[in-house]
């Protein structure tokens, strides 16, 4: 559909339908950050988050799946920790719900945010399977058919493989019903899986709430990639970005005569004189992924042997220097990861197709049929997360109607664990 | 005991932390009829859109002094499996037979004793401000805080401040050194892994509370001060969760040290 139709579409049905039911008032929301970059780095003050469990108090472990026993011989043996799929399982003591949570881009199964949710779940009285994306480097080598994520339906088929592959290794454990959630890509995902699951009847997903998806993929990456375009105060030729950064940190800690640890410090580091500007912000967003794009060229370039950043059958031993490869895969935004491995691969294998075609299939439009017909899944957004684009929270309304919940703040992510935000997910799944 | 990790992952929280503040927005950009705030368009951008500022800075990260990159590259991977198949299991088993205050007064006991090394190398630097503050913490910890089992000094306004030997050495002006990863401690360098031996004859040396000429006789106070060491170190390998884990460590360890030593 060209653009300016599409654009005619939104409008009309912006006109038409109960659209704004789901928004959150900015004066009564309470969410303290108001400035979108501030609070997708800092996220919500301690004091704003949820009362949880302590980690001890979890009946938890990790787990490793033998999903790919090929790669034990395909990867070099500095890959021996990835051979293996590894998850986290927290289970209830009594037959429960179970939950799977999809990390976002690059991440794996561990990280703070699938902590935080497992324990936000757990203490509501749910099982919870945690799922390191199929973005990171371990669910690509260990769990991941061709290790080159970013085709949603077939990213989503892995994780489908991969839930299953959970559920038999815990015979015994008493499930009641299966929920589904994920965050930022997670989301994305989770809405192929649930798709998947209407075929395929695994699990019969009970509900499944997306958080701060990407609407349409490509917006997103480019939103991303462009953030370290920005123009940064004090960089200079003799000055890197980082060094600028371990600068401000190393005045401010001199200023108050110790390392202070605490989550206080970060309020009063943006009161001093270091404090960083938008510009600032937004490059260290972009940083964080711009490794994730370099780890997801190398690890897919590497094991597709398709010798754009490592040759083929490069001897590597445990000893092996990386960072000749790591230097190059650092030059490898999104955009290049797009243009040199994940298109080449998806017009191979489906007979040429355009890049619009791509798009479309791997957005969220690509199952906007069936989002506006499932009332079973939901969707929580920010009025200004930085992943998406114009049009794209027109497209939510549209497609989810009363079933997208839009908070005036939170940037990426900041609020997820902010306490209104938990409260509403839980009620969600509650029903 | 305290291992580079440890330093590591208290050092790294406040740098992510740190780099994280930002300064409240008063001006609210223009919303789209569907709620959209466009948060990009509040940002100044070079207009080519051809800035390489990351990888400029990302590429002179990397450049750190690491002749024994392929002795050290196998240390990481025998450390890695020493966790996973050794110390972390034995820290999962203590968790289990220990309640939490027990484990926070063992904490707190070899914590304690760490103190000393903290405030001779703080007396060494000359920080005189600081080395009252520990000399504070040594002497409430121990008489109100029972030997240490417990950190009074902390809730009334005398945080723990870590100094060691490598710090020192650095303060007056000794070099890192080449990169070197322990087995055991992990990452660190030259300097710092002779600041650490220096630091180990001191406990033993100083032997605070007969704690050193104790563990001569029981080796399992040892044991217990070595799971210690573990279970209050956040760290887990493959937790960067990147083929690039190696080189992110020894960039954190070695700006962290940096940042210690200059503070």
């Amino acid at each position: 559909m060209p653009r300016i139709l599409r654009l005619a579409a939104l409008f009309g049905s912006l006109l038409s339908a109960p659209l704004w039911a789901a928004d959150v008032d900015p004066a009564t929301y309470g969410f303290p950050l108001h400035n979108p970059f501030e609070a997708t780095i800092a996220t919500t003050p301690t004091a704003l988050r949820p009362a949880l469990p302590f980690d001890t108090d979890i009946d938890q472990a990790d787990y490793a799946l033998l999903l790919r026993p090929e790669r034990e011989f395909e990867l070099p043996e500095n890959f021996w920790p990835v051979t293996k799929m590894h998850y986290r399982l927290a289970q209830q003591s009594k037959p429960a719900p179970l939950m799977f949570i999809i990390a976002g881009t690059g991440s794996n199964y561990a990280n703070s945010t699938m902590d935080f949710l497992k324990k936000l779940y757990y203490q509501a009285g749910y099982h919870v399977v945690q799922l390191s994306s199929p973005t990171s480097y371990d669910f690509m080598a260990s769990a991941s058919r061709y290790a080159t994520p970013g085709i949603s339906a077939d990213d989503a088929d892995d994780l489908y493989r991969v839930m299953q592959a959970v559920r038999a290794q815990h015979p015994d454990l008493p499930v009641t019903e299966y929920y589904l959630t994920g965050y930022s890509l997670g989301g994305l995902q989770a809405a192929f899986v649930s798709h998947l699951d209407e075929t395929r009847r695994s699990f019969n997903f009970k509900r499944v709430l997306l958080i701060n998806p990407p609407v349409n993929l490509n917006t997103s990456v480019s939103n991303l990639d462009r953030l370290v375009q920005t123009e940064v105060k004090g960089v200079t030729d003799s000055t890197t970005f980082y060094e600028l950064m371990l600068r401000k940190l190393s005045l401010y800690f001199q200023q108050k005569g110790y390392i202070d640890l605490s989550e206080a410090m970060l309020y009063d580091f943006q009161q001093s004189r270091q404090r960083l500007t938008n510009e600032q912000m937004a490059m260290l967003i972009g940083t964080v992924f711009r490794f994730a794009s370099a780890d997801i060229a190398f690890t897919s370039d590497l094991i597709n042997r398709r010798g754009l950043i490592i040759p083929p059958n490069y001897p590597i031993t445990e000893g092996t220097s990386l960072t000749p490869f790591f230097k190059r895969a650092l030059q490898c935004d999104f955009d290049c990861y797009m243009t040199n491995q994940l298109i080449p691969m998806w017009r191979a294998r489906h007979n040429g197709g355009s890049f619009t075609q791509l798009v479309d299939a791997v957005s969220l439009y690509g199952l906007e049929d069936y989002l506006r017909n499932s009332p079973k899944i939901a969707v929580l957004h920010n009025a200004d997360d930085v992943i998406l684009g114009p049009g794209d929270l027109g497209f939510l309304r549209r497609t989810f109607g009363e079933r997208l919940t839009v908070y005036p703040y939170g940037g990426h992510l900041g609020n997820l664990n902010y306490k209104v935000n938990t409260q509403a997910m839980l009620d969600f799944f509650r029903g | 005991m305290t291992t580079p990790y440890v330093q590591l992952a208290r050092l790294a929280k406040p740098l992510l932390l740190a780099l994280s503040l930002l300064l409240p927005m008063a001006a609210q950009a223009d919303t789209d009829p569907d709620g959209f705030t466009r948060p990009l368009d509040s940002l100044k951008f070079n207009p080519g859109l051809d800035q390489t500022e990351f990888e400029r800075a990302t590429l002179e990260a990397l450049e750190i002094y690491d002749p024994w990159e392929r002795f050290n590259r196998h240390m990481y991977h025998f450390n890695y499996r020493l966790d996973e198949w050794v110390l972390l299991p034995v820290v999962r088993g203590y968790m289990y037979v220990t309640p939490r205050f027990v484990r926070s007064g063992v904490s707190n006991f070899f914590g304690n004793l760490g103190d000393i090394p903290n405030l001779l190398n703080s007396a060494l630097q000359l920080k005189g401000k600081r080395s009252l503050q520990t000399t504070g913490r040594l002497l409430v910890n121990t008489t109100v805080g029972v030997f240490g089992l417990w950190d009074p000094a902390s809730r009334i306004g005398l945080p723990k401040q870590s100094e060691d030997f490598g710090q020192t050495l650095g303060f007056y002006g000794v070099g890192d050194g080449p990169y070197l990863v322990l087995p055991f401690f992990g990452p660190s360098n030259v300097r710092d892994a002779g600041g650490r031996v220096f630091d180990f004859a001191v406990d033993s040396e100083v032997n605070f509370l007969n704690v050193a000429e104790a563990t001569e006789d029981h080796p399992e106070i040892f044991l217990l001060r070595s799971i210690n060491a573990r279970y209050t170190t956040n760290f887990r390998y493959g937790q960067l969760n990147s083929p690039f884990e190696y080189e992110k460590v020894r960039y954190v360890y070695t700006r962290a040290r940096d940042l210690q030593i200059a503070e």
